[in-house]
Protein backbone atom coordinates (compact mmCIF):
# COMPACT_ATOMS: atom_id res chain seq x y z
CA UNK A 1 0.00 0.00 0.00
CA UNK A 2 2.62 2.65 0.86
CA UNK A 3 5.12 1.59 -1.61
CA UNK A 4 1.89 1.78 -4.21
CA UNK A 5 0.89 5.26 -3.03
CA UNK A 6 4.66 6.52 -3.62
CA UNK A 7 4.92 4.87 -7.13
CA UNK A 8 1.81 7.34 -7.40
CA UNK A 9 3.42 10.19 -6.23
CA UNK A 10 6.62 9.98 -8.30
CA UNK A 11 4.77 8.97 -11.49
CA UNK A 12 2.79 12.37 -10.68
CA UNK A 13 5.63 14.26 -10.17
CA UNK A 14 7.30 13.41 -13.39
CA UNK A 15 4.26 14.46 -14.96
CA UNK A 16 4.32 17.72 -13.84
CA UNK A 17 7.62 18.36 -14.21
CA UNK A 18 7.26 17.50 -18.19
CA UNK A 19 4.14 19.38 -18.12
CA UNK A 20 1.78 16.40 -19.14
CA UNK A 21 -0.43 17.86 -16.10
CA UNK A 22 -0.82 20.90 -14.62
CA UNK A 23 -0.14 21.84 -11.24
CA UNK A 24 -4.06 22.04 -10.40
CA UNK A 25 -4.52 18.79 -11.08
CA UNK A 26 -0.91 17.43 -10.03
CA UNK A 27 -1.52 18.54 -6.42
CA UNK A 28 -5.55 16.72 -6.05
CA UNK A 29 -3.57 13.28 -7.85
CA UNK A 30 -0.46 13.80 -5.18
CA UNK A 31 -3.31 13.79 -2.64
CA UNK A 32 -4.19 10.60 -4.12
CA UNK A 33 -1.27 9.40 -3.84
CA UNK A 34 -0.73 10.44 -0.33
CA UNK A 35 -4.49 9.16 1.18
CA UNK A 36 -3.41 5.31 -1.01
CA UNK A 37 -0.09 5.49 1.04
CA UNK A 38 -1.64 6.44 4.55
CA UNK A 39 -4.51 4.10 3.49
CA UNK A 40 -1.82 1.34 4.98
CA UNK A 41 -1.93 3.00 8.41
CA UNK A 42 -5.67 2.12 8.68
CA UNK A 43 -5.46 -1.28 7.32
CA UNK A 44 -6.27 -2.71 10.78
CA UNK A 45 -9.45 -0.62 10.60
CA UNK A 46 -10.41 -2.03 7.65
CA UNK A 47 -10.84 -5.25 9.39
CA UNK A 48 -13.48 -3.56 11.89
CA UNK A 49 -15.33 -1.62 10.14
CA UNK A 50 -16.22 -4.67 7.72
CA UNK A 51 -17.40 -6.49 10.80
CA UNK A 52 -19.58 -3.64 12.21
CA UNK A 53 -20.90 -3.79 7.71
CA UNK A 54 -21.05 -6.91 7.82
CA UNK A 55 -18.65 -6.83 4.96
CA UNK A 56 -14.68 -8.24 3.91
CA UNK A 57 -12.20 -6.33 4.07
CA UNK A 58 -11.94 -6.50 0.61
CA UNK A 59 -15.31 -5.44 0.02
CA UNK A 60 -14.30 -2.25 2.27
CA UNK A 61 -11.56 -1.00 0.54
CA UNK A 62 -13.58 -1.63 -2.59
CA UNK A 63 -15.96 0.75 -1.25
CA UNK A 64 -13.17 2.99 -0.29
CA UNK A 65 -11.82 3.14 -3.84
CA UNK A 66 -14.81 3.21 -5.31
CA UNK A 67 -16.16 6.34 -3.71
CA UNK A 68 -12.69 8.44 -4.44
CA UNK A 69 -12.89 7.34 -8.21
CA UNK A 70 -16.59 8.89 -8.00
CA UNK A 71 -15.11 12.32 -6.73
CA UNK A 72 -12.27 12.29 -8.74
CA UNK A 73 -14.62 11.97 -12.36
CA UNK A 74 -17.00 14.82 -11.04
CA UNK A 75 -14.55 16.89 -10.23
CA UNK A 76 -13.20 15.98 -14.17
CA UNK A 77 -16.67 16.68 -15.70
CA UNK A 78 -16.87 19.95 -13.94
CA UNK A 79 -13.55 21.22 -15.19
CA UNK A 80 -14.84 19.40 -18.48
CA UNK A 81 -17.52 21.91 -18.50
CA UNK A 82 -15.93 24.87 -17.97
CA UNK A 83 -13.59 24.06 -20.59
CA UNK A 84 -16.86 23.70 -22.71
CA UNK A 85 -17.79 27.59 -21.84
CA UNK A 86 -14.72 28.74 -22.65
CA UNK A 87 -13.91 27.42 -25.75
CA UNK A 88 -17.32 28.08 -26.92
CA UNK A 89 -16.76 31.56 -25.90
CA UNK A 90 -13.41 31.62 -27.88
CA UNK A 91 -14.71 30.27 -31.07
CA UNK A 92 -17.34 32.89 -30.98
CA UNK A 93 -15.02 36.08 -30.19
CA UNK A 94 -12.52 34.09 -33.26
CA UNK A 95 -15.69 34.59 -35.56
CA UNK A 96 -16.51 37.74 -34.82
CA UNK A 97 -12.48 39.06 -35.28
CA UNK A 98 -12.08 37.05 -38.41
CA UNK A 99 -15.28 39.05 -39.83
CA UNK A 100 -13.54 42.19 -38.49
CA UNK A 101 -10.23 41.57 -40.12
CA UNK A 102 -12.19 40.91 -43.45
CA UNK A 103 -14.04 44.21 -43.17
CA UNK A 104 -10.37 45.68 -42.28
CA UNK A 105 -8.59 44.16 -45.34
CA UNK A 106 -11.57 45.01 -47.62
CA UNK A 107 -11.38 48.59 -46.87
CA UNK A 108 -7.37 48.38 -47.00
CA UNK A 109 -7.68 47.43 -50.51
CA UNK B 1 -27.28 54.73 -38.16
CA UNK B 2 -27.79 50.88 -38.36
CA UNK B 3 -31.07 50.07 -40.44
CA UNK B 4 -33.35 48.13 -37.79
CA UNK B 5 -33.74 45.34 -37.43
CA UNK B 6 -30.86 42.92 -38.50
CA UNK B 7 -31.94 39.84 -39.82
CA UNK B 8 -29.75 36.84 -38.08
CA UNK B 9 -29.74 33.70 -39.27
CA UNK B 10 -28.01 30.48 -37.86
CA UNK B 11 -27.07 28.01 -40.52
CA UNK B 12 -25.99 24.24 -39.47
CA UNK B 13 -25.40 22.61 -42.76
CA UNK B 14 -28.02 24.36 -45.02
CA UNK B 15 -26.20 24.72 -48.14
CA UNK B 16 -29.59 24.04 -50.33
CA UNK B 17 -31.77 26.68 -48.40
CA UNK B 18 -29.46 29.43 -47.02
CA UNK B 19 -29.20 31.28 -50.70
CA UNK B 20 -32.93 31.63 -51.10
CA UNK B 21 -33.26 33.07 -47.13
CA UNK B 22 -30.60 35.42 -47.48
CA UNK B 23 -32.26 36.49 -50.82
CA UNK B 24 -35.62 36.69 -49.49
CA UNK B 25 -34.69 38.39 -46.52
CA UNK B 26 -32.67 41.33 -48.79
CA UNK B 27 -35.20 41.44 -51.14
CA UNK B 28 -37.64 42.57 -47.99
CA UNK B 29 -35.14 45.23 -47.12
CA UNK B 30 -33.23 44.37 -44.21
CA UNK B 31 -30.20 43.90 -43.50
CA UNK B 32 -29.02 40.40 -42.93
CA UNK B 33 -26.08 38.66 -40.90
CA UNK B 34 -25.36 35.18 -41.68
CA UNK B 35 -23.66 32.94 -38.92
CA UNK B 36 -22.44 29.41 -40.03
CA UNK B 37 -22.67 27.31 -37.14
CA UNK B 38 -18.94 25.13 -38.54
CA UNK B 39 -21.10 23.82 -41.10
CA UNK B 40 -19.80 20.77 -42.75
CA UNK B 41 -20.82 21.06 -46.08
CA UNK B 42 -20.81 24.66 -48.99
CA UNK B 43 -23.01 26.38 -46.33
CA UNK B 44 -20.29 28.99 -45.60
CA UNK B 45 -19.32 29.25 -48.89
CA UNK B 46 -23.35 29.93 -50.85
CA UNK B 47 -23.73 32.53 -48.18
CA UNK B 48 -20.64 34.71 -48.76
CA UNK B 49 -21.61 34.33 -52.10
CA UNK B 50 -24.57 36.41 -51.52
CA UNK B 51 -22.51 39.03 -50.13
CA UNK B 52 -24.13 39.77 -46.83
CA UNK B 53 -22.04 39.79 -43.70
CA UNK B 54 -20.79 36.17 -42.47
CA UNK B 55 -19.55 35.01 -39.09
CA UNK B 56 -17.88 31.77 -39.57
CA UNK B 57 -17.77 30.23 -36.42
CA UNK B 58 -15.09 27.78 -36.65
CA UNK B 59 -16.22 24.56 -34.54
CA UNK B 60 -20.22 23.58 -33.86
CA UNK B 61 -21.90 25.48 -30.70
CA UNK B 62 -25.42 24.34 -31.40
CA UNK B 63 -28.28 27.15 -32.21
CA UNK B 64 -27.07 29.24 -28.96
CA UNK B 65 -23.57 30.12 -30.03
CA UNK B 66 -24.63 31.16 -33.01
CA UNK B 67 -26.81 33.35 -31.95
CA UNK B 68 -24.54 34.89 -29.37
CA UNK B 69 -22.06 35.50 -31.82
CA UNK B 70 -24.70 37.08 -33.47
CA UNK B 71 -26.34 38.96 -30.77
CA UNK B 72 -22.84 40.58 -29.73
CA UNK B 73 -22.52 41.69 -33.70
CA UNK B 74 -25.65 43.50 -33.80
CA UNK B 75 -24.97 45.27 -30.57
CA UNK B 76 -21.63 46.15 -31.83
CA UNK B 77 -22.79 47.44 -34.89
CA UNK B 78 -25.62 49.79 -33.70
CA UNK B 79 -28.05 47.55 -33.72
CA UNK B 80 -31.16 47.96 -31.12
CA UNK B 81 -33.47 45.06 -32.77
CA UNK B 82 -32.37 41.73 -33.65
CA UNK B 83 -34.83 39.18 -35.85
CA UNK B 84 -33.72 35.54 -35.38
CA UNK B 85 -35.14 33.87 -38.96
CA UNK B 86 -34.31 29.85 -39.49
CA UNK B 87 -31.78 28.96 -42.28
CA UNK B 88 -34.09 25.96 -43.71
CA UNK B 89 -36.78 28.60 -45.31
CA UNK B 90 -39.28 27.73 -42.70
CA UNK B 91 -39.49 31.26 -42.18
CA UNK B 92 -41.66 34.00 -43.97
CA UNK B 93 -39.68 37.05 -44.83
CA UNK B 94 -42.66 38.83 -44.92
CA UNK B 95 -43.68 38.02 -41.41
CA UNK B 96 -40.48 39.61 -39.95
CA UNK B 97 -42.39 43.48 -40.54
CA UNK B 98 -45.60 41.86 -38.38
CA UNK B 99 -42.74 40.82 -35.28
CA UNK B 100 -41.15 44.22 -35.45
CA UNK B 101 -44.35 45.94 -35.49
CA UNK B 102 -45.87 44.31 -32.65
CA UNK B 103 -42.29 45.28 -30.85
CA UNK B 104 -42.56 48.83 -31.86
CA UNK B 105 -45.97 48.83 -30.32
CA UNK B 106 -45.67 51.86 -27.42
CA UNK B 107 -48.56 49.99 -25.02
CA UNK B 108 -46.74 46.87 -24.88
CA UNK B 109 -43.53 47.29 -24.08
CA UNK B 110 -42.39 43.96 -25.37
CA UNK B 111 -38.86 43.03 -25.21
CA UNK B 112 -39.12 40.10 -27.48
CA UNK B 113 -41.60 38.90 -29.80
CA UNK B 114 -42.38 35.11 -30.65
CA UNK B 115 -43.56 34.24 -34.30
CA UNK B 116 -46.20 31.17 -33.55
CA UNK B 117 -47.15 28.82 -35.36
CA UNK B 118 -50.21 27.58 -33.08
CA UNK B 119 -51.97 30.51 -32.83
CA UNK B 120 -54.37 31.62 -35.09
CA UNK B 121 -54.96 30.05 -38.39
CA UNK B 122 -52.23 28.45 -38.69
CA UNK B 123 -52.29 24.54 -39.12
CA UNK B 124 -49.21 23.65 -39.28
CA UNK B 125 -48.42 19.97 -39.44
CA UNK B 126 -46.64 18.50 -36.91
CA UNK B 127 -46.33 15.25 -35.04
CA UNK B 128 -48.37 14.57 -31.71
CA UNK B 129 -45.45 13.45 -29.28
CA UNK B 130 -44.01 16.94 -30.36
CA UNK B 131 -47.29 19.05 -30.08
CA UNK B 132 -47.70 17.64 -26.52
CA UNK B 133 -43.99 18.43 -25.75
CA UNK B 134 -44.81 21.64 -27.12
CA UNK B 135 -48.03 22.08 -24.78
CA UNK B 136 -46.13 21.24 -21.92
CA UNK B 137 -43.09 23.77 -22.33
CA UNK B 138 -45.87 26.14 -22.85
CA UNK B 139 -47.32 25.19 -19.62
CA UNK B 140 -44.74 25.20 -17.46
CA UNK B 141 -43.73 29.02 -18.85
CA UNK B 142 -47.40 30.13 -18.21
CA UNK B 143 -46.80 28.75 -14.69
CA UNK B 144 -43.55 29.88 -13.53
CA UNK B 145 -42.95 33.25 -15.61
CA UNK B 146 -46.69 34.07 -15.96
CA UNK B 147 -46.35 34.60 -19.73
CA UNK B 148 -49.07 32.80 -22.33
CA UNK B 149 -47.19 31.66 -25.11
CA UNK B 150 -47.94 29.02 -27.88
CA UNK B 151 -45.05 28.03 -29.64
CA UNK B 152 -42.36 28.57 -27.10
CA UNK B 153 -39.76 26.42 -29.06
CA UNK B 154 -40.30 28.88 -32.50
CA UNK B 155 -36.55 30.04 -33.74
CA UNK B 156 -38.62 32.90 -35.50
CA UNK B 157 -38.19 35.82 -33.12
CA UNK B 158 -37.18 39.74 -32.64
CA UNK B 159 -35.41 40.77 -29.94
CA UNK B 160 -34.72 44.37 -28.74
CA UNK B 161 -32.28 46.55 -26.15
CA UNK B 162 -31.79 45.70 -22.96
CA UNK B 163 -32.91 42.61 -23.61
CA UNK B 164 -30.58 42.41 -26.60
CA UNK B 165 -27.12 43.08 -24.59
CA UNK B 166 -28.48 40.87 -22.40
CA UNK B 167 -28.28 37.83 -24.57
CA UNK B 168 -25.26 39.55 -26.35
CA UNK B 169 -23.46 38.86 -22.92
CA UNK B 170 -24.72 35.64 -21.84
CA UNK B 171 -26.76 32.82 -23.60
CA UNK B 172 -27.40 29.58 -23.50
CA UNK B 173 -25.97 27.27 -26.14
CA UNK B 174 -27.55 23.73 -25.66
CA UNK B 175 -30.44 22.36 -27.40
CA UNK B 176 -34.31 23.89 -25.60
CA UNK B 177 -31.16 26.43 -23.82
CA UNK B 178 -31.69 29.05 -26.57
CA UNK B 179 -36.04 28.65 -26.89
CA UNK B 180 -37.81 27.04 -23.65
CA UNK B 181 -34.74 28.47 -21.13
CA UNK B 182 -34.30 31.42 -22.83
CA UNK B 183 -37.91 32.82 -22.67
CA UNK B 184 -38.00 31.05 -19.28
CA UNK B 185 -35.08 33.09 -17.82
CA UNK B 186 -36.40 36.55 -19.60
CA UNK B 187 -40.08 35.99 -18.03
CA UNK B 188 -38.75 35.85 -14.76
CA UNK B 189 -36.37 38.58 -14.66
CA UNK B 190 -39.11 40.71 -15.99
CA UNK B 191 -39.03 41.29 -19.57
CA UNK B 192 -42.14 41.33 -21.82
CA UNK B 193 -42.60 38.63 -24.43
CA UNK B 194 -45.45 38.80 -26.77
CA UNK B 195 -46.72 36.42 -29.85
CA UNK B 196 -47.97 36.92 -33.58
CA UNK B 197 -49.28 34.26 -35.20
CA UNK B 198 -47.19 33.56 -38.44
CA UNK B 199 -47.73 30.50 -41.21
CA UNK B 200 -44.21 28.29 -41.67
CA UNK B 201 -43.43 26.40 -44.70
CA UNK B 202 -42.23 23.14 -44.54
CA UNK B 203 -38.63 23.25 -44.32
CA UNK B 204 -37.07 23.84 -48.07
CA UNK B 205 -34.38 20.80 -47.97
CA UNK B 206 -32.53 19.46 -45.62
CA UNK B 207 -33.50 16.92 -42.57
CA UNK B 208 -34.96 18.39 -39.32
CA UNK B 209 -32.63 18.82 -36.70
CA UNK B 210 -35.25 17.04 -33.98
CA UNK B 211 -35.89 13.34 -34.54
CA UNK B 212 -37.77 11.37 -32.23
CA UNK B 213 -34.02 10.88 -29.83
CA UNK B 214 -33.57 14.40 -30.21
CA UNK B 215 -37.17 15.22 -29.02
CA UNK B 216 -36.75 12.78 -26.02
CA UNK B 217 -33.12 14.21 -25.10
CA UNK B 218 -35.07 17.40 -25.26
CA UNK B 219 -37.51 16.42 -22.84
CA UNK B 220 -35.33 15.20 -20.66
CA UNK B 221 -33.38 18.62 -20.88
CA UNK B 222 -36.58 20.40 -19.95
CA UNK B 223 -36.50 18.35 -16.99
CA UNK B 224 -33.29 18.95 -15.76
CA UNK B 225 -33.78 22.55 -16.41
CA UNK B 226 -36.54 22.91 -14.02
CA UNK B 227 -34.74 20.91 -11.28
CA UNK B 228 -31.53 21.76 -11.11
CA UNK B 229 -32.73 25.58 -11.80
CA UNK B 230 -31.73 27.82 -15.37
CA UNK B 231 -28.14 27.58 -16.11
CA UNK B 232 -27.43 31.34 -17.02
CA UNK B 233 -28.89 34.20 -15.54
CA UNK B 234 -29.95 38.07 -16.72
CA UNK B 235 -30.46 40.84 -15.17
CA UNK B 236 -33.80 42.46 -13.90
CA UNK B 237 -35.30 44.40 -16.48
CA UNK B 238 -35.83 48.18 -15.53
CA UNK B 239 -39.28 49.35 -15.27
CA UNK B 240 -40.79 50.48 -17.55
CA UNK B 241 -41.86 54.27 -16.83
CA UNK B 242 -38.13 54.88 -16.12
CA UNK B 243 -35.77 56.14 -18.75
CA UNK B 244 -34.09 52.66 -20.30
CA UNK B 245 -31.02 51.95 -18.23
CA UNK B 246 -27.71 52.01 -20.41
CA UNK B 247 -26.13 48.93 -20.51
CA UNK B 248 -22.95 49.30 -18.58
CA UNK B 249 -19.92 47.65 -20.93
CA UNK B 250 -16.07 48.29 -19.36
Amino acid sequence: MAAGGALIMTVVLRLARRRLLSTRYAIGWLAVGAMVALAAGIMPFVGRIGKLANMSPTAVLLAMSSVLLLVISVQLSISVSQLQERLRTTAEAHALLARRLDEVERRAE
Amino acid sequence: MPNDPLVVIPAFNEQDCIGEVVREVTAAGHDCLVVDDGSTDHTLAVARATGVPVLALPINLGVGGALRAGFRYAVDHGYSIVVQVDADGQHVASHVDELIAALADDGAHLDMVVGSRFSGGSDYDISRVRRWCIRLLSWVIARSGHVELTDPTSGFRAIRSPLLDAFAADFPHHYLGDTFEAILVSARRGYRIGEVPVVMRPRQGGRPSADVMALGQAMARACTILLTGTTFDLPSRAPVDDPPASADRS
